[in-house]
């Protein structure tokens, strides 16, 4: 069993960093969740779940530094951290074995 | 290209700040341009930005639950400490439970009848709205509501040959249609009840159970009240208890009062679409009305008012008991904050303990408002477990009053409920959480208060400072409750000490009430017959009758000249040998004899003065009414007796006369016996003499004069008492604070104990040190408190019989209680330093 449970959206949340590697940033993990799962989403509340997810030690995040694009402003970039992976993987069994035999 | 709006931009930099500000912007800027623009859109985003980062649950709950389970931990490794917290809580809210569940009985509650908000009464200022004459017609005018005639009385119900004393609605007939009332058996009034020849009557559920045993027969069983003769035709539901509660009817019968005084008070219930709007503007039409028809009667002068239902509203009735509620409320008020103020030391002697490990968190980076937040916890769960264990103590103390209330002499207490209900228990969450800031604020914000210096190393004076100023303040405050207590204790026993006038001991007194059949030639007959027979039992001394027994009193008209308008003086009505037998001696003149022909009339000296100044009365005419009633017939006053007391101890010197009973038409008289040893024993002997021969005669009321006047006593003795429980609270509170104080200080100086003794101080000096402490506390607490007692006993002159509440005796003593209980609170701990090893003690810590 997963040590840390996560919710539907930290786990969308956290595939999208996955999916979007070195280029994570809030734009693109955005759009990544709205192309994929096709669910719009504020920028705060993304922000929200990005801050708890490093608070729990399953992202990282660093600044770059500013350039001359989007007005000079810096972009805040996320990466998993091993915790994170592991919560994911844990999270998919926890579905893999519910879903076991079933056909739906 | 498309800008970002400004504001939304510097919005989000100011509050949110920082670099994290920066990458926000960023990515909006970023979408923005892609999008090509939608200023509404960056709002949006922006401020969902700002709601996250500004929600209630980012700011304070992340960690709520921790704080509470810390909370939790720390009262479970100390128990003794929370249960005392809890305990001290508990009893002050257990106190305010009470009070407020009878302030809600009595000023909140509607009746429990269906649709009761629709219920109103019309009344008004101080007056009722009509006569009984005239009710019928304001009946049939209103449109907007349907309203019922109701007057509450107290008279006796004769079942059989024997009565006893009732409280009865006489209503109008449609008094159950109008509340909607459900019987528990057989049936309501029919319309036109009250000119029925043999009417119908429904009693109480509690009358039926506790008279007629719950028997189902009760029903058709014939009664006699107000000298007419009622059959039962119903029994009330049990939760029904009257039209004004806490009021408690015993009966309800349906009646129309023909005299011009007789006055019912109105209840209605409004039509459906009519508002209490509508109600007031048709009342003022009515009213208007029946002024017109009446410019004479002064009553219908006074403005109409109409009133919703609720609790025992009327503009008279608030006035009469509101210094005694207000009184209650404060006292128990002042306990609840000197619980407030314990709860709040024990918290902070806590806090002094916890200084090392708070200094440790704080250097460690802890934030204040976390420090802060988890003091608040821990008084949140101390004040919870209080205002349980405070709501069970409550309810108790309710019931045990609920038991006790009805031997009072007062209808208006019968029927006080002291159950919790949804009111009681918001005032009390309201009181419990009122509480919980109140004393968790000082320890928070000493525990949270920075300066890690004097933390570590383990002193802090500012802290030990407040809890010595808080000691006081509750000295002071249970003092003025002391000096209160005391006061009414010290009016009581004056009171008490007030010579009535008369002889009370081994005497008795039996009320008949021979107004059912009563005769004018025969009744008084049975009455010197009776007299006859009670004298010659063995062991009576004496036998008389009286009209009034103290402290009832009656009136008549009288004047000295032959006036058009006779004034209405007090007077008694009584057998020749009254005098005697009451030891009320004749002070001039002579007693009554037979010898008739002119009316004899015995004045007291007060009526004496008032009428006769400087003059001697005896052999003066007196008028017994009106010149024209009297036709021209004057009495003859034969004699002036001593002054006595006729209707409460402390009333002033009251002009009254006597007529003898011959003389005199009443019927209502009262035997009175002087026996030769405990007159208890002679009460069974008199009734059972008067059931075989009185004759018509029906009693209905019996018991020793000393018992009478120790009646008359209750309000002043309830309160005393209520209010002595409550300081007594107060005090072994305070007492409870002022212990934790010294022995904390104890504890504290541990250190410095164990160095005084070490170096040679004997343990009498150690304890007079910590002793001293403790007094001193008191001491400023009492100067204090006895300024506050002499700001507020002023409040209680309405309440002391006319005595000065600067009475020295109450000050000084509570002072000195006051001094013993320090010395009692000290001592304990001042024994405990003494037996400080000095060896342990330099090694403490």
């Amino acid at each position: 069993m997963p040590a840390i449970y996560l919710g539907e959206f930290e786990q969308i949340v956290l595939l999208a960093v996955l999916r979007l590697g070195e280029k994570a940033y809030g734009v693109p993990i955005r759009a990544e969740i709205e192309n994929r799962a096709g669910r719009k989403v504020t920028v705060g509340a993304l922000y929200a779940t990005l801050d708890r997810l490093e608070a729990k030690g399953l992202v990282h995040s660093w600044f770059a530094d500013a350039t001359a694009q989007r007005g000079g402003r810096s972009k805040r970039y996320f990466k998993l951290l091993p915790a994170g992976v592991e919560a994911l993987s844990g999270s998919k069994k926890v579905f893999d074995r519910m879903w076991e035999g079933l056909h739906v | 290209m498309s800008e970002p709006p400004k504001l939304a931009e510097s919005l989000l930099r100011r509050l949110i700040g920082g670099r994290d500000a920066d990458a926000v912007a960023g990515d909006l800027r970023e979408t923005l341009e892609a999008r090509g623009g939608g200023r509404l859109w960056y709002w949006g985003q922006a401020l969902s930005c700002l709601a996250v980062r500004f929600s209630l649950y980012r700011r304070s709950l992340p960690g709520i639950g921790t704080d509470f389970s810390r909370a939790l931990r720390r009262i479970r490794r100390d128990p003794g400490y929370a249960l005392t917290a809890m305990l001290c809580l508990a009893l002050a809210l257990g106190v305010n439970t009470t009070l407020f569940s009878f302030l809600d009985s009595l000023y909140f509650r509607r009746l429990p009848v269906p649709e009761a908000d629709r219920i109103v009464r019309i009344e008004r200022q101080e007056g009722h709205f009509c006569t009984w004459a005239s009710f019928a017609s304001v009946r049939d005018e209103f449109r907007t509501v349907q309203a019922a005639a109701v007057m509450f009385f107290f008279d006796s119900i004769e079942v059989g040959r024997s009565g006893f004393n009732a409280d009865i609605e006489g209503v109008s007939s449609n008094y159950s249609q109008v509340l909607r009332l459900k019987a528990a058996m057989g049936t309501w009034f029919a319309p036109g009840a009250e000119s029925d020849s043999e009417p119908s009557m429904v009693i109480s559920y509690r009358l039926w159970k506790t008279r007629f045993g719950g028997e189902p027969d009760v029903l058709g069983k014939r009664l006699r009240i107000l000298n007419r003769a009622f059959h039962i035709s119903g029994v009330s539901s049990p939760e029904f208890n009257s039209s004004l509660p806490p009021l408690m009817a015993d009966a309800w019968v349906p009646v129309t009062f023909r005299s011009r005084g007789a006055r019912p008070n109105l209840v209605a219930r409004m039509e459906p679409g009519a508002t209490l709007d509508s109600v007031k503007a048709e009342a003022a039409v009515i009213s208007a009305r029946l002024r017109a028809a009446d410019p004479q009667d002064q009553e219908l002068a006074k403005p109409a008012v109409v009133m919703p239902q609720v609790g025992f509203n009327s503009t008279s009735r608030y006035s009469f008991y509101a210094p005694a509620l207000t009184m209650l409320s404060m006292v128990s008020g002042i306990v609840l904050l000197i619980a407030c103020v314990n709860v709040a030391n024990l918290l902070l002697s806590r806090a002094a303990v916890r200084q090392r490990e708070i200094a440790i968190r704080q250097s460690l980076g802890a934030g204040r408002w976390r420090l802060f937040r988890e003091t608040l916890a821990e008084g949140l769960v101390l004040a919870a477990g209080g205002l349980v264990l405070g709501m069970l103590f409550g309810y108790a103390t309710g019931q045990a009053l609920e038991w006790l209330l009805p031997s009072l002499p007062m209808a208006l207490f019968r029927g006080l409920q002291f159950d919790i209900n949804w009111r009681v228990a918001l005032f009390l969450a309201g009181a419990g959480a009122l509480c919980a800031v109140l004393f968790s604020l000082p320890p928070a914000f000493a525990n949270s208060r920075g300066g890690l210096n004097p933390a570590m190393k383990g002193s802090d004076v500012r802290n030990s400072r407040q809890r010595e100023i808080y000691s006081v303040v509750q000295v002071a405050l249970s003092l003025a409750l002391l000096v209160a207590s005391g006061l009414l204790v010290r009016a009581l026993g004056r009171v008490q000490r007030i010579d009535p006038g008369f002889a009370t001991d081994r005497r008795f007194y039996v009320n008949f009430s021979g107004r059912s059949e009563f005769d004018e030639k025969t009744t008084p007959q049975l009455y010197s017959g009776l007299l006859q027979r009670v004298k010659e039992i063995p062991g009576v001394e004496d036998a008389t009758l009286s009209w009034e027994i103290f402290p009832n009193t009656g009136f008549a008209w009288s004047a000295p000249t032959c006036s058009p308008q006779p004034s209405q003086v007090r007077a008694n009505s009584v057998e020749a040998n009254y005098f005697d037998l009451m030891r009320i001696p004749i002070v001039s003149g002579r007693g009554f004899v037979h010898d008739a022909g002119v009316q004899q009339v015995i004045l007291n000296q007060t009526l004496a003065r008032k009428w006769w100044p400087g003059e001697d009365p005896v052999g003066k005419p007196i008028w017994m009414g009106s010149c024209e009633e009297t036709k021209g017939q004057p009495g003859l006053v034969v004699g002036v007796a001593r002054d006595a007391k006729y209707q409460s101890l402390d009333e002033d010197p009251t002009p009254l006369f006597y007529l003898w009973r011959l003389q005199d038409r009443g019927s209502y008289l009262s035997l009175i016996v002087h026996t030769a040893g405990d007159p208890r024993q002679w009460m069974k002997p008199v009734l059972d003499l008067a059931a075989r021969e009185g004759g018509t005669l029906r009693t209905y009321d019996s018991d020793t004069i000393d018992s009478a006047i120790a009646r008359s006593l209750w309000e002043v003795k309830w309160q005393a008492s209520l209010l002595g429980a409550v300081g007594l609270l107060a005090i072994l509170l305070a007492a409870v604070g002022v212990y934790g104080v010294v022995a904390c200080s104890v504890a504290q100086r541990t250190r410095e104990i164990g160095v005084r003794m070490a170096l040679g101080a004997l343990p009498l000096d150690v304890q007079w040190m910590v002793l001293a402490r403790g007094l001193r506390i008191t001491a400023m607490g009492i100067a204090i408190g006895l300024l506050l007692s002499a700001f507020a006993v002023r409040f209680l002159r309405g309440f002391l019989y006319g005595m000065s509440p600067f009475d020295p005796i109450a000050f000084a003593s509570a002072g000195l209680a006051w001094i013993v209980i320090a010395i009692l609170a000290s001592w304990y701990p001042a024994r405990r330093a003494t037996r400080v090893d000095p060896m342990t003690a330099l090694n403490y810590e």
